[in-house]
């Protein structure tokens, strides 16, 4: 699977390599807690975050994306698999494999950004507490005045005002809030920065604020995103590559463009149809509903875990569990999908309707 | 008028402005009252809701579009009250100010579940966890209707099928905590429609659920409306859900209507800078690289509101020495399509 995953010449550029992780929870149950069952989470997912790129992890809830990223960070130890992780030329590192000490030292260039900034935010601290804090547990900074110094350089960064703070969280809005997480996240000066849903509880015009301020920031200061989401147009706007994830598997993983216009696998395609899209000229369209839920990673269906909702399904989906493929040809663009018939179906993205006379042509 | 004003159960206290419609707000104000001060959450709104039609009301947090809803039911938190304006509702063949109603009284509780229904965010905390939805929905139809148990039970069972519940005579003895997201949504719907409401008020139903049953949910409620043909309200911040199913939407800020007509002339032809923000700063569904522009600044507390439009402060068209001196007259710019902006008029005085 691994080969698969990394054909020769790709993944050169990769500052996090994660390979076959898994990570299972232990259902258990009775007075001797005795392990009846497993919750498969994350159930073997490879992929490569490239330096300077936003790859984006979506899918629905329990589908293992906030899960992935926790086991990135070794937040949660994941039950099996590897992370990698290289800052420039030096040799990767697996960060599964670490102790407490040296993680600390890589987590510094791993930041974590969350959902809601009213909870990730300690009411009790000043904005400096809350920025400086970071700078203190990793001793870069010798004097208060230095440390006064760079917070205010950081909420300059994040376009609040320096004269700030000293103020508490409560003063300030919800977009304000996200943008002292997001300074925060940045104190340290890291690689990677995983966003975990982090303009879901945002309203929409300030949503779109802190997408541009997040962009601005890779441009300027050359971070990678793991951009974890569930909303597929903010996906499209925010990211370069995007995995699809599905019951603890990715089921595809592309370039933003070429997933959504050219989807190779059926879940993708529904996900995509049933976004509501803010055009009321797209009213009629055809849609494609999934019927019944997503699938339960406590006690998943046999084969491919979507072939219960997937109108494509045959026989042999109910069987065998598809592998993560490679569809584009060699020194394209990679685009992977799991689908037995992915190089088969004719799926529909977004603008279908005008495309499909298009392929009809072709 | 004030909420002291007239109290007799179910008398006819005014009119419909057009006897097509099946509700009508008229200038309706709630406010709230807390030791902070007076937070004005609804100022002064009005709309129509005719009979089978999708209203959608949108709007960011904090911009009245729920208190309006619970006005309409009388089901406010205890400090808000309805300081003015009128709650017109055709109530059989009379017309009722529900505004000027006891909201505890005969005629709300009639009301209530049997005219208008409303579905929430959190199935959840529709629903009791501990009786069956099976029961849940019999209580309710029996509180309206002279039935017996049976024929409760059969409606209830009936419901359950139209919405889509796998297998109704078992689902109708379940519990919520059995059923999935999913399910529980439709459980929700079987429950509102149960006494086939006139109209169903819908307060953001599909934001915390995912996208293939928000789709679901979407679906469900267009084929329920095609064939019940009851009026719903669609209360949510989420634009793209109402470009989906409503017919007609109404955009709020701060408590005030900024702008109102059909999805079609509203999404496309935009005519007030907060429409047009709010639609600019939305990611499109679309092909190719689509840029967004954001909305400067944050939306202002409640109890520091502007004076005069209440965008003034982040808007992009602002004309200092007219926004912030007064309320914009609201401005119909076309059939059907009104402006709450000075742009389009009612500035003459004040240059």
């Amino acid at each position: 699977m691994t080969d698969a995953i990394q054909p020769a010449g790709r993944g050169d550029r990769a500052i996090i390599s994660v390979r076959n992780l898994v990570k299972y929870f232990p259902i258990e149950s009775g007075l001797l807690r005795r392990q009846v069952g497993l919750v498969k989470a994350v159930d073997d997912v490879s992929f490569d975050l490239n330096d300077g790129e936003t790859l984006a992890l979506v899918g629905e809830s329990g589908c293992g994306k906030t899960t992935t990223s926790h086991c990135i960070i070794q937040a949660q130890r994941p039950t099996a698999g590897e992370v990698h992780f290289r800052i420039g030329d030096t040799r990767p590192v697996d960060l599964t494999k670490m102790e407490k000490a040296d993680l600390k030292k890589a987590r510094r260039n791993i930041r974590m950004i969350y959902q809601d900034p009213y909870s990730s935010l300690n009411p009790r601290m000043t904005l400096l507490q809350i920025i400086g804090e970071p700078l203190k547990i990793h001793g870069q900074v010798k004097s208060q005045d230095e440390l006064r110094a760079r917070v205010s350089d950081l909420l300059r960064l994040v376009r609040l005002d320096p004269s700030t703070l000293n103020r508490y969280p409560h003063a300030f809005s919800g977009g304000q809030r996200q943008r002292i997480a997001i300074a925060r996240a940045l104190s340290l000066s890291p690689k990677v920065v995983i966003a975990d849903e982090a303009v879901s509880a945002l309203d929409v015009s300030v949503q779109a604020q802190i997408l541009n301020l997040l962009k601005e920031l890779q441009r300027e200061l050359g971070l990678t995103y793991l951009f974890v989401a569930h909303n597929l147009a903010v996906v499209k706007y925010e990211a370069d590559r995007v995995a699809v994830m599905y019951a603890g598997k990715i089921v595809e993983i592309g370039e933003t463009e070429e997933l959504y216009t050219c989807p190779k696998h059926p879940y993708t395609e529904a996900l995509i149809s049933a976004a509501p899209n803010p055009d009321p000229d797209t009213k009629n369209r055809p849609r494609i509903v999934l019927t019944g839920d997503v699938a339960d990673p406590g006690n998943l269906p046999g084969g491919c875990s979507f072939h219960p909702r997937c109108r494509y399904a045959e026989d042999l989906c109910k069987q065998e569990t598809p592998p993560l493929m490679e569809l584009s040809a060699a020194g394209e663009p990679s685009h992977q999908s799991a689908c037995h018939f992915a190089d088969r179906l004719s799926l529909a993205g977004i603008g279908a309707a005008e495309l499909t006379t298009d392929r009809d042509a072709a | 008028m004030t909420i002291e004003s007239p109290r007799e159960t179910g008398a006819a206290v005014a009119s419909l402005p057009s006897d097509d419609l099946l509700l009508s707000v008229r200038n309706l104000r709630t406010h709230f009252f807390s030791r902070e001060g007076v937070v004005k959450a609804v100022d002064g709104v009005t709309f129509d809701v005719k009979p089978g039609e999708i209203l959608g009301i949108a709007g960011e947090s904090g911009c009245g579009k729920s208190v309006t809803s619970q006005s309409i039911l009388r089901i406010l938190p205890k400090n808000g009250k309805i300081v003015d304006g009128q709650i017109l509702f055709r109530y059989g063949d009379q017309t009722v100010d529900l505004a000027a109603e006891d909201p505890d009284g005969r005629v709300m509780r009639d009301i209530r579940g049997q005219e208008i229904a409303m579905i929430f965010q959190e199935p959840m905390t529709a629903f009791s966890p501990v009786h069956t939805i099976g029961n849940q929905i019999i209580e309710t139809i029996r509180i309206h209707q002279q039935v017996t148990k049976e024929e409760a039970h059969d409606q209830a069972v009936e419901m359950l099928r139209r919405v889509g519940m796998p297998n109704p005579a078992r689902n109708i003895d379940e519990f919520t905590f059995n059923l999935s997201g999913g399910m529980r949504q439709r459980a929700m719907v079987a429950l509102s429609l149960a006494c086939q409401p006139k109209l169903l008020i819908a307060d953001e139903p599909t934001t915390a659920v995912d996208v293939t049953i928000q789709a679901q949910m979407l679906e469900l409620l267009r084929d329920i409306q095609a064939d019940l043909g009851m009026a719903i309200i669609m209360i949510t911040h989420d634009l793209g859900v109402i470009a989906e199913l409503t017919d007609r939407v109404m955009i709020m800020y701060l408590g005030k209507e900024v702008e109102a007509g059909t999805v079609e002339n509203v999404f496309h032809r935009p005519q007030h800078p907060y429409t047009r923000g709010l639609l600019s700063s939305i990611p499109k569904m679309e092909p190719g690289r689509v840029e967004i522009e954001p909305i400067e600044g944050s939306v202002p507390s409640p109890y520091a509101m502007p004076s005069g439009c209440k965008f003034h402060t982040r808007c992009t068209e602002f004309m200092a020495g007219v926004c912030e001196k007064r309320d914009p007259p609201l401005i119909e710019v076309a059939g059907g399509h009104e402006v709450s902006c000075f742009l389009y008029g009612g500035r003459e005085d004040l240059e």
